[in-house]
């Protein structure tokens, strides 16, 4: 494509200016020193008030992190991180568990006003009626959570600051409160499954994580249980050589539903900063996850410099027969993303989906993908990954798709299409599949291309300049994913992903 | 890359070790070539790849490779009849080249272990990469083979057929063609053996010069106690075209590597493919292909019958470069699946960097569709018998799309010859 100048100079200006929520926020902090060892452990473990049976786990967890090496198979470049200079536990100072809104500190109130998050439940569920300003109707604009109730689990640094809707929630038999409470009022449950999908020895960054996790959240819905609403955690990386290892672990019991809402956002910062978070589901017979993730960590300036590292662990594990999880993400933040949510297909029956948009541009590097693991019978599962790179990112697809040979009548579908824009960018795509069974149909096609100019031409002879032409098209490219999102998230992605790529067009 | 080193090395290890030490003062090559070879001994002293390694992920030689045989092999026996009529046969038998080399015009020949032994080739002997174990075993091992070069603006009438030829034991061949400017040829290379237990490492080097033709057939029907290593590299030139056949309907332990490179605009490369596996065997088809220069096409097609208790293995992947603009590249791995006992596992990759491109793949692994089978058995057509059709069909098309009627024919007939045995 030419104009390559003028491309690199307007992704510069976009990613300096364009990462709206690249504010830090002054609050004073409780921070464990930097470094890694038992006895940072055992710190956190103590700030959390656990029980020693967790500490244990943490424990072994750690000893056996100490013996692994970090893994190099993807397609990401960094320099190598110093395990041993981040903090691994930072908690805003004022928040001694708040019993209620009022006692939380504004300023951290503020935070989440600002990126759009809506805490105040008092107000919805009360039904007050607010006289709206043009402005604040501009703001609400923005707040993408208005028209629906959301029960929001808040997660500052290390650890989650308020959950909102839990009483209505908890009428419906449904738990939903952050992980360090649920290890104390509900050990049987977390002792149950912690670790059941994604054991402490699964990998590097999960072992890590089994080791210092400091919160997350955790959903429990119990037998034949429709969740009212749905549920969502913001995660927020705010303070500065922190790392966020979040744990999210979600059981639907038989026949029940839940559907989940992630987001996240950071800071900009110069130097890099660690995100390594492990989210375990399961679903019993006939239940059904709904798991939706928006991410937007801050990915790092025009250089290069700066960025969430975003070695995530997502599994689903459908124990039950006739079970479903379907995962959807719109990736388009953080410096480099290392991801693949995966489903399990153990129930007779069972079946995954995954839905996923990666979006990069600066210097990004994205590698991520799904596993499809068949072992059940009549299983069946769907694959859609729409990859689209810009500037000088790297966006690969990695997928694995296996059918066991007990898994009669596997099927599987995988489609994934990669979008390139400009010439300094590379997307890949490496589909891993493997059938040992004679009933298995697999199916898997990929493409690659950049938007033709046939396209083009056609949308600007209506009259609709370059820059909407190609958000028209690249709406058109996503939306097969966009409309597994719920109604809320979908705005929010739409805009994300315009914001992304504007100006990479050359 | 990272191969590690290796805790406890393996018998197979051992060996290939132990015999570099006793064969080296009898294999061929002047100080340069010598050092390729301590080059290439040392890689198999850090190990053979295992699954670790990303692209023998799906076979791991340091753990399949449980035997080494001895490099005594059984009777040297006689040239085969061709499988394209009247062609010239350069055969190398149990790892020797033919003493007496035909006379083609246009065509020098020449054997290998002379062009070892003045080192003229020494550059070529270079691996492709840290993963590249079949590069490393032949550069340590090779004795002989043949150079062919056809000159400039030659057309070919009668094909050219490279036989190798093992009767049990251990033989490292490389086969290096040059294709000159303007010129047409059609190549058969023929694997093939009997007997005892063997160990075959071949690697073919083929240039094909600025609007040359080529179409390459590559034959192999290794006895199921043969291991089988080979490599196919080439380089095509502007406005060059490359037609790769391969055929896999043999052999116990098989990788065959395809590494292609377009350097020229225009340049043109089809693979077609099919895999025929059967019993207790592990066959893996590997393709490397660089899109290195704007303006170059290619298409894979690959159709794969899986039996018995067969495992089969398909990894492709397409790199285009970044400056590598208006490549258009499509490649498709079907697989027919007919044993529950038998696998396959595909690995369809593209590795992107340019922008202007047209890249796609697609990958299917099914059973017999039951509808095409009703349709058949509607008309009075027994099960087993409308299941071969379907089958024979399914690999058929591949074949039939060679535009030379001698090519399909003789294709047919290996087809023929391997389903009354398998079928």
């Amino acid at each position: 494509m030419p104009a390559v100048q003028e491309t690199i100079d307007r992704v510069r200006k976009i990613d300096v200016d364009q990462y709206k929520y690249g504010f830090q926020t002054e609050i004073e902090m409780d921070k464990a020193p930097k470094g890694l060892s038992e006895d940072i452990i055992r710190f956190i473990s103590s700030k959390k008030d656990e029980p020693d049976w967790m500490l244990e786990w943490r424990l072994e967890a750690y000893r056996r992190w100490v013996t692994l090496e970090e893994p190099t198979w993807a397609r990401v470049h960094y320099p190598k991180i110093n395990f041993q200079d981040i903090h691994y536990y930072a908690a805003p100072k004022s928040t001694p568990g708040p019993k209620s809104l009022s006692e939380v500190d504004p300023e951290l109130l503020k935070v989440y006003e600002k990126l759009g998050i809506p805490l105040k439940e008092q107000e919805i569920l009360a039904g007050v009626q607010k006289t709206v300003t043009a402005d604040e109707e501009a703001e609400i604009g923005d707040n993408v959570y208005k028209s629906g109730r959301v029960a929001v689990d808040a997660v500052f640094d290390s650890v989650s600051v308020v959950t909102t809707f839990k009483e209505e929630l908890a009428k419906a038999g449904v738990i939903f409160c952050s992980i360090s409470e649920a290890i104390r009022e509900h050990p049987e449950l977390v002792k149950k499954y912690l670790g059941s999908v994604v054991p402490t020895s699964d990998n590097f960054y999960a072992t890590m994580n089994s080791a210092v996790f400091t919160d997350g959240s955790f959903v429990f819905v119990p037998k034949g249980v429709r969740c009212p609403m749905e549920l969502s955690t913001y995660f927020r990386i705010n303070e500065k050589n922190t790392g966020q290892f979040e744990r999210t672990l979600i059981i639907a019991e038989e026949g029940a539903y839940v559907s989940y809402l992630e987001g996240c956002t950071a800071p900009q910062r110069d130097e890099n900063q660690l995100h390594a978070a492990v989210v375990e589901l399961i679903a019993l017979d006939d239940a059904e996850i709904k798991y939706s993730t928006v991410q937007n960590w801050y990915p790092g300036d025009a250089e290069g410099k700066g960025g969430i590292y975003n070695f995530v662990t997502k599994r689903g594990d459908c124990r039950g027969d006739r079970s479903k999880i379907s995962w959807t993400q719109v990736e388009t933040g953080s410096a480099i993303t290392w991801k693949y949510p995966s489903c399990i297909l153990r129930g007779d029956d069972s079946s995954g989906e995954f839905y996923s948009i990666a979006v990069s541009n600066g210097y990004q590097q994205v590698d991520s993908g799904t596993k499809m693991i068949h072992l059940g019978k009549n299983t069946s599962s769907r694959i859609i990954s729409k990859g689209i790179a810009a500037g000088f990112s790297q966006n690969t697809y990695r997928g694995q798709v296996s059918a066991h040979r007990k898994a009669a009548n596997a099927r599987n579908f995988t489609n994934c299409d990669s979008l390139l824009i400009g010439d300094q960018c590379g997307a890949h795509t490496v589909p891993y599949m493997e059938a040992k069974n004679a009933t298995a149909k697999f199916e898997h096609e990929a493409t690659t291309s950049k938007i033709s100019e046939d396209q083009k031409f056609y949308v600007m002879q209506r009259g609709i300049p370059e820059e909407e032409a190609i958000a028209l098209i690249v709406n058109g490219f996503v939306k097969d994913v966009i409309q597994q999102l719920p109604m809320e998230f979908a705005v929010e992605a739409q805009k994300l992903i315009g914001i992304s790529l504007e100006g990479s067009v050359g | 890359m990272n191969m590690h080193a290796q805790p406890q090395r393996t018998l197979a290890e051992t060996a290939l070790i132990d015999a570099f030490g006793e064969r080296l003062s009898l294999l061929p090559g002047d100080g340069a070539v010598m050092t390729k070879r301590d080059d290439a001994i040392e890689a198999i002293k850090h190990g053979l790849p295992t699954r670790r390694i990303e692209s023998w992920h799906y076979t791991d030689l340091r753990r399949l490779l449980t035997k080494v045989p001895a490099f005594e092999a059984g009777a040297v026996g006689k040239a085969l009849a061709p499988v394209l009529e009247g062609s010239a046969v350069l055969p190398v038998l149990n790892g020797v080249s033919n003493a007496k080399l035909p006379e083609i015009e246009g065509v020098t020949v020449q054997r290998l272990s002379e062009k070892l032994t003045d080192g003229s080739i020494a550059p070529g002997l270079d691996r492709y990469g840290d993963d590249d174990a079949i590069g490393a075993l032949n550069t340590a091992f090779v004795a002989d083979g043949y150079f062919v070069d056809i000159a400039d603006g030659t057309e070919l009438e009668k094909p050219i057929e490279l036989q190798n030829l093992q009767a049990g034991g251990q033989s490292h061949v490389r086969l290096l063609t040059r294709v000159g400017g303007g010129a047409k040829a059609i190549v058969v290379e023929r694997q093939t053996g009997e007997g005892d237990e063997a160990l075959v490492s071949s690697v073919s080097q083929l240039v094909v010069g600025d609007g040359a033709e080529v179409t390459w057939l590559i034959v192999q029907e290794q006895p199921d106690t043969a291991t089988h290593l080979a490599q196919f590299k080439a380089h095509i030139g502007k406005d060059a075209k490359l037609t790769l056949f391969v055929m896999n309907a043999g052999g116990k332990l098989v990788r065959q590597e395809v590494v292609v490179r377009t350097t020229g605009e225009g340049a043109d490369f089809k693979l077609r493919g099919i895999n025929l596996l059967a019993g207790d065997t592990h066959t893996d088809t590997t393709m490397v292909l660089d899109h290195a220069v704007p303006h170059t096409t290619s298409t894979e097609v690959m159709r794969n019958v899986v039996t018995g208790k067969a495992r089969g293995v398909f990894q492709g992947r397409i790199n285009v470069h970044q400056y590598a603009q208006k490549t258009n590249a499509k490649m498709a791995c079907n697989t027919l699946l007919l044993s529950d006992d038998g696998e396959f596992s595909t690995k369809p990759e593209l590795e992107i960097f340019a922008d202007d491109v047209v890249c796609g793949h697609g990958a299917t692994v099914t059973e017999i569709d039951h509808n095409h089978l009703f349709y058949l058995m509607a008309r009075g057509i027994d099960e087993k018998s409308a299941r071969g059709l379907l089958v024979k069909a399914f690999v058929a098309e591949v074949i039939e799309e060679l535009d030379d009627e001698a090519l399909v024919e003789a294709l047919e007939v290996r087809l023929d010859g391997w389903f009354s045995t398998h079928g």
